[in-house]
């Protein structure tokens, strides 16, 4: 009746990670994309920690009294720990883009940023060989 | 004495973090600190290349493998170190301003340069893979933001176009991320050796999946097909320096790390087709766009999409003939693509605009045909006996639609290269200034590139030899597992 | 250290010395000096036997070598004199990258033909391909179009080679010149090397359907430049496909593989290339209207002879063949030097403003003449003597419509040369050319001197047979029985030798008749140049009464609808599929979610897998 725990964690894994990607490719907003990214990354942190799982054990700390018993693998669950900073860093970062953008811009329509960034390369593109011009931006 | 290979890592990282606030008391030092550091660490890298003839294992912390993270050092990783550290020294950003403002944001570069060069040589080394996860994501950061630092301010693209490499990149982790659990599902461990001896359960539909997974997932830096949209957008918008860098250098290192997953995790011949297959797309839509693009910045991206390509297909050959292939494919690619790079920094914009300037600067126009006529492959340049290994191990293996392809390819690249000399030498009677006051430095590198290549034609023999020990030692699985799980006597 | 090395080593030295010494006039005289003295080296190497260079490299457990045959001592003759003739006919020619070009292209081209093995012959051949590029950028804007060109195709043809030299190592496992001979191949392996190695070759040759590049490329640049790559740089694809032959497909094998069961083999299908080579670029020669151009698609077309010659089992047909590609060099450099010393004097190659110059350029006049009865194939010149063998060989090999084919050809050689020579040197002279002087001595001194060997060697082409005998038995063919006045027919029962000493020997014994009568007839008044009468009228120089606009209107009506234009529409076919090819791949990229490519990559694989 009630279906069993792992599969549920799984097709919760699984269904975050289809809910962050589809939302990747669906989503006209830049916000709105890497709201679908932090989206998939909990998917796929989630994924990891199960990869580890035991569902007949307890958690991995050893207290005081201890009496041998299946221990949950404590290894995905660090890396998963890792892979989360990572993920929030990445997202930090991705969100001051997204605020520098909209200064520059003044949108935040996928579809509007590619536009103006291609416009944006021929303009520089056709400053770029102009004789004469003294320029060191290294 | 060989333990001192870890400071290539941390010495870096470590000045990265403290480089702002030594900044704040002492510019001088913030300057003058990461190029030493730099060339300290080039110095130690030199040495236990020169001393250590045979791979070794590092156990940091005194861990055993696998529970522990594992540093393999062997002549292939010793050489990306070398090259990341010594293309960063003569790649570093250069000071261009006055501004007090402009002094804080230098900083910042130059701590993300070191950043990068860090993550980068963590990379090399790395022989567990989530270690490789964790430095390929800080690599990635380092990368954004130094696209975004660019002292023209009218070039408003550069946050679009980070923002967009972010997404890519983003989901490429989150895939990366996934195969890793994958494969941790399947075999319980991520280190690379231990993953060697668990062959049995990685070779299945999942193992398969898993690798694939991970291919996409570290093939966004590699310019894999289909993750290769951000090339010439990162391109054009971060300084062609940096771009040269990430050109020439990062995405090697970010191949080797797919090579590493092929031999560990699935050396079968499935894993091998699908990077044919990708890199032949990859090759393709590379030298197509290069043909169409009148901007010079953007050609000479699409050419390195459609030469990591080519590297994709020399490493999908079995065989020791597909990795000497691959890995000469990969070198001469590292010196040729750099020295484009630089040569877009001068003349980076619409090539129609080129007209005449070649006569201007006889040396840079000389310097992009040599590097042009080692790029298509011409005898005796090093350039031609990359792809006669490459030829000759795809006719081993009897792909003749990829030689075809390969071969027609060169056609279309010799058509694109020449059509800039075309413009460079133009005759037009039209009245012509010097482009961009360009920098002795760059010259001097983009020269040095030329004379390196010339040295590597004499040194033939010798590269072959090298080339040999590198692949045997990549090969030689049996032994790395050997050295990685056994005790820890050569610990940290 | 034997000749060759000498050889070798001095070619390098001559590139340095080039590199360094061409900006001043001494410096460049040495230079032509230099040219003679590897000739006098060259002539030091045996041509009967092989002789092999101590140099040698070692590549990835490959041996390359260099050694000389006869085949190469031909072929090293005829580029050395080009080589000598051009830089003397450019002495005053200041510009650097000509003197440099040159001579590294005499040193390319003699590292190719002393190539010892397939690797080092297709090192030496992309060298060969690329110093031409060298000699190509010397003109004007249009030089370097048609140089663009020139490239794309090049490397077209060189990357077919590398496929095919490929293959011959993954199937043979060596890249030594017996490698074939030793492992033989199956048939289809044969074609496929057949068609990739020939096939790649010939676009240097510029056979059909690889030849709208030449036209352009040789013609556009500069005097000297070419002199020299119309005289030889072509050949080079020739001197390829003979070692191609030599080595790897014969001309039985080529006759077994069949392309139409039972009718068309492939040898059929290289004669007929060969034919309408003659003949389609001939006649395009027909319609030009600048004389380099017109030279140059001639030039083409003479390419064809050579080829036929070669392919045909009879020992007077590849001596023809051979012996054609000398005649044509001194030939084609004779007119070459003949249209540029007129470009030098008036400013222009249209033809359609020249005229009358006879009488102010009477020497460049002899030049063109001797040139042109060479090229026609009319005695007494050498090209005579060349197709003479090819089309005796022909007839016996029993192939009548290509001995036709290539008949024809000739007389489109002999119309489109006569057009040059009419609109150029007969005819009216223009006003504003009244005061051209003849050439300069350093350009009139090297065309006397080549019109003199054209002629030597036509009165006496034994002196020319031995070397091309010497080559055809490097080459592995019966040599042809030759002495000094020409040949003599293996089978008598055909009949049909020829000697040349009495063939001249008659026809300047009616010259002579001819010249007694007219002297004889009284004197002749000399009249000025511009002044002419026709019916009673005196001409005014100002008007053209010269017909040289549209010259040959009659022949071209006809022949225009046959004019589709074919290969040039072909060409641009394969352009626009690679543009098409193009536009496709960047516009798979302006998708705004690149990640959907991605995912279905990720899905299919794992799709796949387990399925």
């Amino acid at each position: 009746m009630i279906p069993d725990i792992s599969s549920i964690l799984f097709s919760g894994a699984i269904g975050l990670l289809v809910i962050g990607v589809g939302g990747l490719l669906l989503s006209n907003n830049a916000y709105r994309v890497l709201l679908a990214l932090v989206i998939a990354e909990a998917g796929a942190n989630l994924m990891l920690v199960i990869a580890g799982y035991r569902w007949d054990a307890i958690a991995p700390i050893l207290t005081g009294d201890f009496t041998p018993q299946p221990m949950v693998d404590p290894v995905p669950q660090a890396m998963v720990l890792t892979a989360i900073v990572i993920g929030v860093g990445v997202q930090a970062l991705a969100l001051t883009l997204i605020i520098r953008v909209k200064k520059a811009y003044g949108t935040l329509n996928m579809v509007e940023i590619k536009k103006r960034m291609e416009m944006d390369f021929d303009r520089l593109s056709q400053e770029a060989n102009q004789p004469g011009k003294l320029e060191d931006n290294s | 004495m060989k333990h001192y290979i870890i400071l290539t890592v941390i010495l870096p990282l470590l000045v990265a973090f403290l480089l702002p606030t030594i900044g704040r008391f002492s510019y001088f030092l913030a300057r003058a600190l990461p190029p030493i550091i730099l060339i300290f660490s080039i110095v130690i890298t030199a040495c236990v290349y020169n001393n250590e003839t045979a791979p070794f294992a590092l156990h940091i912390g005194d861990f055993v493998a696998p529970q522990g993270i594992v540093f393999h050092v062997d002549s292939i990783s010793l050489l990306m170190a070398l090259s990341v550290q010594v293309f960063a020294l003569f790649l570093w950003p250069r000071r261009s301003f006055k501004l007090q403002s402009e002094q804080i944001v230098s900083n910042k570069r130059y701590s993300l340069m070191l950043l990068l060069v860090a993550s980068a040589n963590g990379l090399a080394f790395s022989g567990d893979l989530f270690n490789l996860y964790v430095f390929y994501e800080l690599l990635a950061v380092a990368t954004f933001g130094l696209i975004s630092f660019d002292t023209n301010e009218a070039n408003q693209a550069r946050f679009a176009a980070a923002f967009r490499y972010l997404v890519i990149s983003a989901t490429g982790s989150v895939m990366a991320l996934l195969g890793i659990a994958l494969v941790y599902f399947l075999t319980g461990t991520l280190n690379f050796a231990h993953l060697a001896t668990q062959q049995a359960n990685l070779f299945n539909p999942i193992g398969l999946s898993a690798f694939a997974l991970l291919l996409v997932g570290f093939g966004v830096k590699a310019e894999l097909f289909p993750v290769n949209s951000w090339v010439p957008e990162v391109y054009s918008a971060a300084s062609k320096k940096l771009s040269g860098y990430l050109a020439g250098v990062i995405s090697k290192l970010a191949v080797l790390v797919i090579i590493k997953a092929l031999l560990f995790i699935f050396p079968h011949s499935e894993a091998a087709y699908l990077m044919l297959g990708l890199g032949l797309a990859g090759l393709l839509i590379g030298e197509l766009s290069a043909m169409r693009s009148n901007d010079f910045t953007r050609m000479i991206s699409w050419s390195s999409v459609a030469q990591l390509g080519l590297v994709f297909i020399a490493f999908s050959i079995p065989g020791q003939a597909g990795i000497i292939a691959g890995l000469a494919v990969l070198f001469h690619h590292m010196f040729v693509k750099t020295a484009l790079f630089l040569i877009a920094e001068k003349w980076g914009g619409r090539i129609s605009d080129l007209h005449g300037q070649g006569y201007l600067n006889l040396i840079m126009s000389g310097i992009f045909i040599f590097v042009a006529l080692s790029l298509i492959g011409l005898p005796p340049l090093p350039g031609f006996w990359s792809k006669f290994l490459l030829l000759n191990g795809l006719a081993g293996q009897e792909y003749y639609f990829a030689i075809a392809i390969i071969l027609i390819t060169t056609v279309i690249e010799v058509n694109y290269l020449f059509r800039v000399a075309n413009h460079l030498f133009s005759r037009e009677d039209k009245p012509v200034l010097p482009i961009n006051n360009h920098h002795w430095f760059d010259t001097l590198t983009a020269s040095l590139i030329v004379v390196a290549l010339i040295v590597a034609v004499w040194e033939l023999p010798t590269i072959n030899d090298q080339l040999i020990i590198m692949s045997d030692q990549l090969l030689d699985i049996e032994s790395y597992v050997n050295r990685v799980l056994i005790s820890t006597e050569n610990g940290l | 250290m034997n000749a060759l090395d000498l050889l070798l080593l001095t070619s390098l030295g001559t590139v340095l010395f080039s590199v360094v010494f061409s900006a001043s006039l001494t410096g460049r005289m040495l230079l032509t000096m230099l040219y003679a003295v590897q000739t006098v080296i060259l002539f030091q190497i045996d041509a009967g036997t092989e002789m092999v260079s101590s140099f040698g490299f070692e590549i990835f457990n490959h041996a390359l070598g260099l050694s000389f045959n006869g085949l190469s001592w031909f072929f090293a003759l005829i580029t050395l004199g080009s080589a000598f003739f051009a830089a003397w006919y450019g002495l005053n020619q200041q510009q650097k990258l000509l003197h440099v070009g040159l001579s590294a292209n005499v040193f390319s081209m003699l590292v190719l033909l002393s190539a010892g093995d397939f690797l080092s012959l297709f090192i030496a051949w992309e060298l060969v391909s690329w110093s031409g590029v060298l000699l190509m950028v010397l003109g004007k804007q249009e030089s370097l179009v048609a140089t663009l060109k020139y490239i794309t195709y090049a490397i077209a043809g060189g990357m077919a080679v590398f496929a095919g030299i490929i293959l011959i190592y993954s199937w043979t496992g060596s890249l030594a010149f017996n490698a074939v001979t030793e492992n033989p191949l199956s048939l289809s392996q044969y074609g496929t090397l057949a068609i990739l190695l020939i096939g790649g070759f010939s676009v240097k040759m510029a056979l059909l359907p690889f030849h709208l590049w030449q036209a352009e490329a040789y013609a556009l640049t500069s005097g000297p430049a070419s002199v020299f790559l119309g005289a030889i740089s072509a050949r080079m694809g020739l001197f390829a496909i003979v070692i191609t032959m030599m080595h790897v497909v014969d001309l039985k094998t080529l006759d077994s593989i069949f392309l139409i069961p039972e009718l068309f083999t492939f040898r059929d299908f290289l004669i007929w290339v060969a034919a309408l080579s003659i003949i389609l670029p001939t006649y395009t020669a027909l319609r030009q209207n600048d004389a380099r151009l017109l030279l140059a698609w001639h030039g083409i077309g003479q390419g064809g002879y050579m080829m036929l010659g070669l392919l045909m089992y009879d020992q007077m047909g590849s001596a023809g063949g051979l012996l054609h590609v000398f005649n044509y060099a001194s030939c084609q450099a004779i007119l070459f030097m003949s249209v540029f010393s007129i470009l030098h004097r008036t400013g222009t190659t249209n033809l359609n403003q020249l005229g009358g110059l006879v009488a102010r350029m009477p020497l460049s006049f002899l030049a063109m003449l001797v040139g042109i009865i060479g090229l026609a194939g009319l005695p007494p010149m050498n090209g005579f003597v060349s197709k003479w063998l090819v089309y005796r060989s022909l007839l016996s090999d029993g192939m009548a419509i290509v001995f036709l084919a290539s008949v024809i050809g000739t007389l489109g050689t002999i119309l489109s040369v006569y057009k040059l020579m009419h609109n150029s040197f007969l005819g009216q002279l223009r006003v504003e050319h009244e005061h051209v002087k003849e050439a300069p001595w350093s350009m009139t001194v090297p065309m006397m001197l080549l019109a003199i060997i054209i002629f030597i060697t036509g009165v006496m082409p034994g002196i020319s047979l031995e070397l091309v005998a010497n080559a055809q038995s490097a080459i592995g063919l019966t040599p042809v029985d030759y002495h000094l006045g020409g040949v003599v027919s293996a089978n008598s029962a055909i009949s049909g030798d020829l000697d040349m000493i009495w063939v001249v020997l008659v026809l300047f014994s009616g010259f002579g008749i001819a010249a007694i009568l007219f002297l004889s007839a009284g004197k002749s008044r000399r009249v000025h140049q511009l002044d002419n009468y026709a019916g009673g009228h005196f001409l005014n120089a100002n008007n053209q009464y010269q017909y040289s606009d549209n010259f040959y209107a009659g022949l071209m009506h006809i022949i225009k609808p046959w004019y589709r234009y074919s290969f040039k529409w072909f060409e641009g076919a394969v352009v626009s599929f690679v543009n098409l090819a193009a536009v496709f791949s960047r516009s798979f990229f302006n998708q705004a979610h690149m990640l959907i490519w991605m995912l279905v990559v990720v899905t299919t694989v794992m799709a796949v897998a387990i399925i």
